[in-house]
């Protein structure tokens, strides 16, 4: 095998984000078991001193690909220009973490290369033919799919984000400056961008959640589940009950029609435990339920649970966990 | 102006699911399928689209027989005729040959400005087959959008995405691609009188025989479950198994008040020391 590339993953004032080095690590366990180089691949404008950090990880390497035309964030550049590149090299194995950029562009590297691709991995391995080997979600959550590549180049594909533990080794790697022609993007334009600053981690990559449900009863309420959340640095999350109350808005969704989380602590409240909750959360660690209703479903889908009134059991648990150092 | 929406059928989302004979996939007998929710937003903001510039809308479904269904239940909400490329194995087929099908389709029609597609469907959270169309007919895509302007004077639209800690707004040439988002809208119901309609509304089959699959680099081994890129080797359906360890009041199912501290305590308790997970 020549070459498993790892995409690196900024966020919007340049630093890298954790589930790179996720994937660093989970594309050091392809390495072991089929000598391979380690590349780390970086799109953008101008990369600075990265590399340091990244052969920390396990890059063996790092590919900057820079240009002004990659100053913004534009699905047809990146791909033509991440395409560009593979051309050059011919990768086997392309590996990112399942974030919305990267949604966004690899399917048109996979059109334009003719790779295939395949998102939202939980695992990787090498199969039996030597070829890229995953497992995922499908259905859902409701099943889980192992899945093999046929014998094609670039085999794509990216990582749900706490799928693997970032391990920090010693290590420096190589760098390789790329600068690809990018065709100009006449058709678009980006005529505005919004970030709104978050005081909580995103619910796809934070390590623990607290959800409310339409038990939270009021958008007021939602300051405990806030409380709570804050207490152990955890993101926040809703049930669709609660989102279509109008008590926080959508982007706070968990489910089959929200965002679909896998934290190691998963704390509902106040939410019932239907099937398309349970498919957004259901590959979550430890489930922990607190509900008023000894027959809700989620106790029967939780692994501690507390049966009583949230308005009674929050404010308790929050200075409990507040206690905890 | 004309639109294709691009619509999908997926099992109901009450279903439960279970493993086929062969372990490859999905036991679709006594499944129900509805139109996968987020291409509702997709249908729904073509026909509002429709009734402020008197678009075209062409619904463009790929997929079994029982696929006519969604496309009948796309053009009860509004949309004026459709398209049925058929085969039973299209089921299953991956992405990538999905996509090249409809590209395939949607450059034979010639006039198309926009086409709008839902943000993922949900069986597979992929949302991969639209931004392939857009890169098989190399046309600019904005995708998740939570708002959807259209020009058609100018021939752009304005589109507002979510992206990772915010919104961006696009504005497209057409044509263009747009993948929708819950939020965009609320999709009104197929009423009776719009089953009825659509029923008598134009719709084209395409069987798979009439495509020349080899112009587009397909085989037929490319469609199906096997797929050209990967196979499914196993479907595993896990089984709920967790601990259940609930705590429960000492005169009723509920913790009373007065018992509410000590719960806390020992469900904190059990998180730090049984679980190691706070
Ligand atoms: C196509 C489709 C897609 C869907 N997608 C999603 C999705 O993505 N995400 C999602 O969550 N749902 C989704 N749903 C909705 C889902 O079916 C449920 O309706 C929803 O999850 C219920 O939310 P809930 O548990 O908050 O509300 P409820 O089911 O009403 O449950 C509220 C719970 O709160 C408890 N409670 C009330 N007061 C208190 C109190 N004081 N203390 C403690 N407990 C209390 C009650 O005992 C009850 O168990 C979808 C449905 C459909 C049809
Ligand atoms: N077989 C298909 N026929 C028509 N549209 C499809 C098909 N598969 C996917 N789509 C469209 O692409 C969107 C995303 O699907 P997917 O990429 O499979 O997650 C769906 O919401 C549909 O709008």
């Amino acid at each position: 095998m020549s070459e498993i590339w790892v995409l690196v993953d900024t966020t919007a004032d340049g630093k890298i984000r954790n589930v790179t080095f996720e994937v660093l690590t989970a594309a050091a366990k392809l390495k072991e078991k089929n000598s391979a180089t380690v590349a780390a691949v970086y799109l953008g404008e101008s990369a600075g001193s990265i590399e340091a950090e990244l052969g920390k990880y396990g890059a063996d390497k790092v590919y900057k690909i820079e240009s002004p035309a990659l100053k913004d964030f534009n699905p047809s550049a990146y791909a033509s220009a991440l395409s560009e590149v593979i051309k050059k090299y011919n990768p086997d194995i392309i590996l990112g973490g399942n974030t919305m950029q990267n949604q966004d562009f690899l399917p048109r590297v996979s059109a334009k290369t003719s790779g295939g691709l395949v998102l939202d991995a939980v695992d990787v391995d090498i199969s039996a033919s030597s070829t890229l080997a995953i497992k995922r979600y499908r259905y859902s959550g409701k099943s889980i799919s192992g899945m093999t590549f046929h014998d094609i180049k670039p085999m794509m594909a990216t990582i749900r984000p706490n799928a693997f533990k970032a391990i920090e080794k010693s290590g420096a790697a190589e760098v390789v400056s790329e600068s690809p022609e990018v065709p100009s993007q006449e058709n678009v334009k980006i005529l505005e961008t919004k970030l709104v600053p978050k005081d909580r981690p995103e619910l796809t990559e934070a390590d623990k959640i607290v959800s409310g449900g339409r038990g939270v009863a009021s958008t007021e309420n939602f300051k405990l589940i806030f409380d709570i959340a804050d207490s152990i640095g955890a993101g926040a999350g809703a049930s669709r009950a609660a989102v279509d109350s109008g008590y926080v808005p959508y982007e706070m969704q968990v489910g089959q029609t929200g965002k679909v989380v896998a934290p190691n602590l998963y704390i509902a409240v106040g939410i019932s435990g239907s099937v398309q909750h349970y498919a957004g959360m259901g590959s979550s660690k430890v489930i922990v339920a607190i509900n008023k209703d000894p027959d809700a479903p989620i106790f029967q889908k939780c692994d501690y649970g507390i049966c009583g009134d949230l308005f009674e059991v929050l404010p308790a648990l929050t200075e409990e966990f507040k206690k905890l150092t | 102006m004309k639109i294709v929406v691009i619509v999908r059928q997926t099992p109901d989302t009450e279903a439960k699911i279970t493993a086929n004979s062969s372990g490859n996939g999905i036991d679709e007998n006594e499944l129900k399928w509805i139109l996968n929710p987020f291409d509702e937003f997709a249908v729904e903001e073509a026909v509002k689209i429709k009734e402020e510039t008197g678009a075209e809308v062409v619904v463009l479904g790929i997929g079994p027989d029982r696929t006519l269904e969604t496309i009948r239940t796309a053009m009860a909400m509004g949309g004026d005729s459709a398209i049925h490329i058929k085969d039973e194995s299209f089921g299953s087929t991956d992405s990538y040959a999905t996509a090249k099908l409809i590209a395939y389709k949607i450059k034979a029609m010639g006039d198309v400005d926009l086409i709008l597609a839902g943000k993922k469907w949900i069986d597979e959270e992929s949302g991969q087959v639209p931004i392939q169309v857009a890169a098989e007919l190399d046309i600019p895509q904005a995708t998740i959008a939570t708002k959807v302007d259209v020009n058609e004077a100018a021939k752009t639209v304005k589109v507002q995405s979510e992206i990772e800690g915010g919104q961006r707004i696009l504005e497209l040439n057409f044509p263009a691609l747009v993948t929708c988002e819950r939020g965009l809208n609320e999709p009104r119901y197929a009423s009776l009188p719009g089953i009825m309609k659509a029923k008598k509304k134009p719709l084209e089959e395409v069987t798979l025989d009439s495509i020349g699959l080899e112009e587009l680099g397909l085989t037929k081994e490319n469609l199906g479950i096997g797929g050209s890129r990967y196979s499914v080797d196993n479907i595993d359906i896990p089984v709920i198994n967790r601990s259940l360890n609930v705590l429960k009041g000492g005169s009723s199912d509920m913790v009373e008040a007065s018992e509410v501290q000590a719960a806390a305590e020992n469900l904190t308790k059990l998180l730090r020391e049984e679980a190691k997970i706070i």
